[in-house]
């Protein structure tokens, strides 16, 4: 497949994005938990409903891993994972991990668009704030369906669908005021130079649903009421957070 | 154990009466013989939609029916109808359909949160801005799965979020701007009278697997380029309902 144009544009923010914050946060972020907190509030997997599960023995591909310090959480865990992404400084920083930690699993530069690994050779997929954002749903769901062995889940974390039609881009905020229409909400190009994706919730049921998934859960996230506005994913406030919500959680199923 | 009738039921009753005597009795006829099925206020085909599936022959209950007119619709489609309703005005309206159109069938006066009729005795349960806005989820949900055999299915109608989120009490309008946060949102008292409740998706989709449902479907409706605004339920401009979605159907299935 030829390189989406959006690729490069978002490689290169990344790289940005982990000199400023994903690099330097890489050993926080791969600190012992003993629970999975989800997204940029935090929210515990008992508030998410426990959406994960049991991950002990799966094998696990994680669609734009980043520093992959959620791979490394799975492998604590028992889990084989494997982590994709497409910006080599982050994949850098997770090698970097991997040696500081011990904890080794394979990182591949791939587009998860495109996935350089055989049909239905793992039980779950996931994606936090990854390919979920990052790449063209109509592209990487299909992957992940063809990826994933008869009854394995897909398991994703993205911006809400209301933080983004509310997202202000100059300065970067959310507001209280709808910005966009949601009709054929799809691709967004930031001046920051990011390129991401977002459907409303008919649209992203109805390509799950087409492209052979089952919808097990939409779980929408709140902030806590004790969480803080986050230090560098600054734009939408603790505050707005706590009335709507900015992200949120997509399962689904493989059929057996 | 009879319930007692919950506060809202008297209050949507006799806003009810009053739109039946405004508006819905004249719309019945207008709309029962209509040769197709349409949803909503801008009047999207079913078979654009597609959500229903085949009817014919299957035992179907409308939950808050009003005049009936879905019922009869899907009557004419070889199905089974029983219409159930708390507003005694908008019944009669339908026995006169009924009478002078020969389209029979069963009509009962009682709530959908508590519906005088046997377990599991219906393949479809069916809700078009009847139960789905005016009845407390969290009760009608569970009456709905005692009604339905197993493997039966429910398909249901209701507004948006993002339309309750955006709506204006005085003067009624929907803005741009959100009125109120989606946290919590449940029971919404308007000054004209009426109780009606709103869920956000993620509440939805959890309140429909705790009651039993595999959630099948959530199909969010635009209205169509040549839509204008609705002559009775103003609140909401069609050119609002282009940008954002008014009105949503949800399907479930219930788990065997």
């Amino acid at each position: 497949m030829v390189e989406p144009d959006y690729l490069a544009k978002n490689r290169a923010l990344w790289a940005k994005v982990n000199a400023e914050f994903t690099g330097p946060n890489a050993a926080r972020a791969w600190a012992d938990e003993e629970e999975h907190t989800w997204g940029v509030f935090g929210v515990s997997e008992r508030e998410a409903g426990l959406v994960l599960g049991g991950v002990a023995g799966l094998d696990v591909i994680e669609l734009g891993c980043g520093t992959a310090y959620f791979s490394a959480w799975l492998a604590k865990q028992g889990a084989r994972p494997v982590g994709i992404d497409v910006t080599p400084a982050q994949l850098a920083t997770a090698r970097h991990m991997q040696d500081e930690t011990g904890i080794v699993f394979p990182l591949i530069e791939a587009n998860a668009e495109d996935v350089p690994l055989p049909d239905e050779s793992f039980d779950l997929a996931v994606s936090e704030f990854g390919a979920s954002i990052w790449c063209d749903p109509y592209r990487w769901i299909p992957e992940a369906h063809r990826l994933l062995r008869p009854g394995g889940r897909l398991i994703f974390l993205g911006t809400s669908p209301l933080n983004i039609l509310c997202a202000v881009e100059e300065p970067d905020s959310t507001s209280e005021t709808l910005q966009r229409p949601q009709c054929g909400m799809h691709r967004l190009a930031w001046s920051d130079g990011g390129v991401m994706f977002h459907l409303g919730h008919g649209d992203m049921f109805r390509l799950l649903r087409d492209t052979g998934f089952e919808v097990e859960g939409l779980i929408e996230l709140y902030a806590p009421e004790s969480a803080q506005t986050h230090e560098y994913y600054s734009a939408v406030t603790a505050d707005w957070a706590r009335k709507w919500p900015s992200e949120e959680i997509w399962a689904a199923r493989k059929p057996n | 154990m009879a319930l007692s009738e919950s506060d809202y039921v008297a209050q949507n009753r006799a806003l009810w009466t009053q739109s039946n005597a405004e508006y819905t009795d004249a719309e019945a006829d207008r709309v029962w013989l209509r040769d197709e099925i349409t949803w909503g206020m801008f009047g999207v085909p079913e078979h654009e939609v597609g959500i229903l599936g085949e009817v014919y022959g299957l035992d179907v209950i409308d939950l808050g029916c009003g005049t009936g007119y879905f019922s009869a619709w899907l009557a004419r489609c070889g199905a089974r109808p029983v219409g159930v309703d708390v507003t005694p005005a908008q019944l009669e309206t339908a026995r006169r359909l009924q009478r002078e159109t020969g389209i029979e069938f069963p009509l009962i006066e009682a709530s959908g949160e508590d519906v005088p009729l046997p377990d599991a005795s219906f393949d479809l349960v069916f809700s078009e801005y009847g139960a789905s806005i005016w009845c407390d989820p969290y009760r009608w949900l569970p009456e709905a799965w005692r009604l339905l055999r197993p493997g039966g299915r429910l398909v249901f109608m209701c507004n948006s979020p993002l339309v309750i989120l955006c709506a204006v009490d005085v003067p009624e309008s929907t803005s741009e701007t959100l009125q109120r946060p989606q946290r919590g949102m449940h029971r919404l008292a308007w000054s004209d009278g009426g109780v009606e409740f709103h869920l956000g998706h993620g509440d939805m989709f959890r309140v429909l697997r705790e009651s039993g449902f595999e959630v099948e479907n959530l199909v969010e409706l635009y209205a169509p380029d040549n839509a204008e605004t609705h002559e009775y339920y103003s609140f909401v401009t069609a050119d609002w309902a282009r940008k954002w979605p008014v009105e949503e159907i949800w399907a479930a299935r219930k788990r065997d």
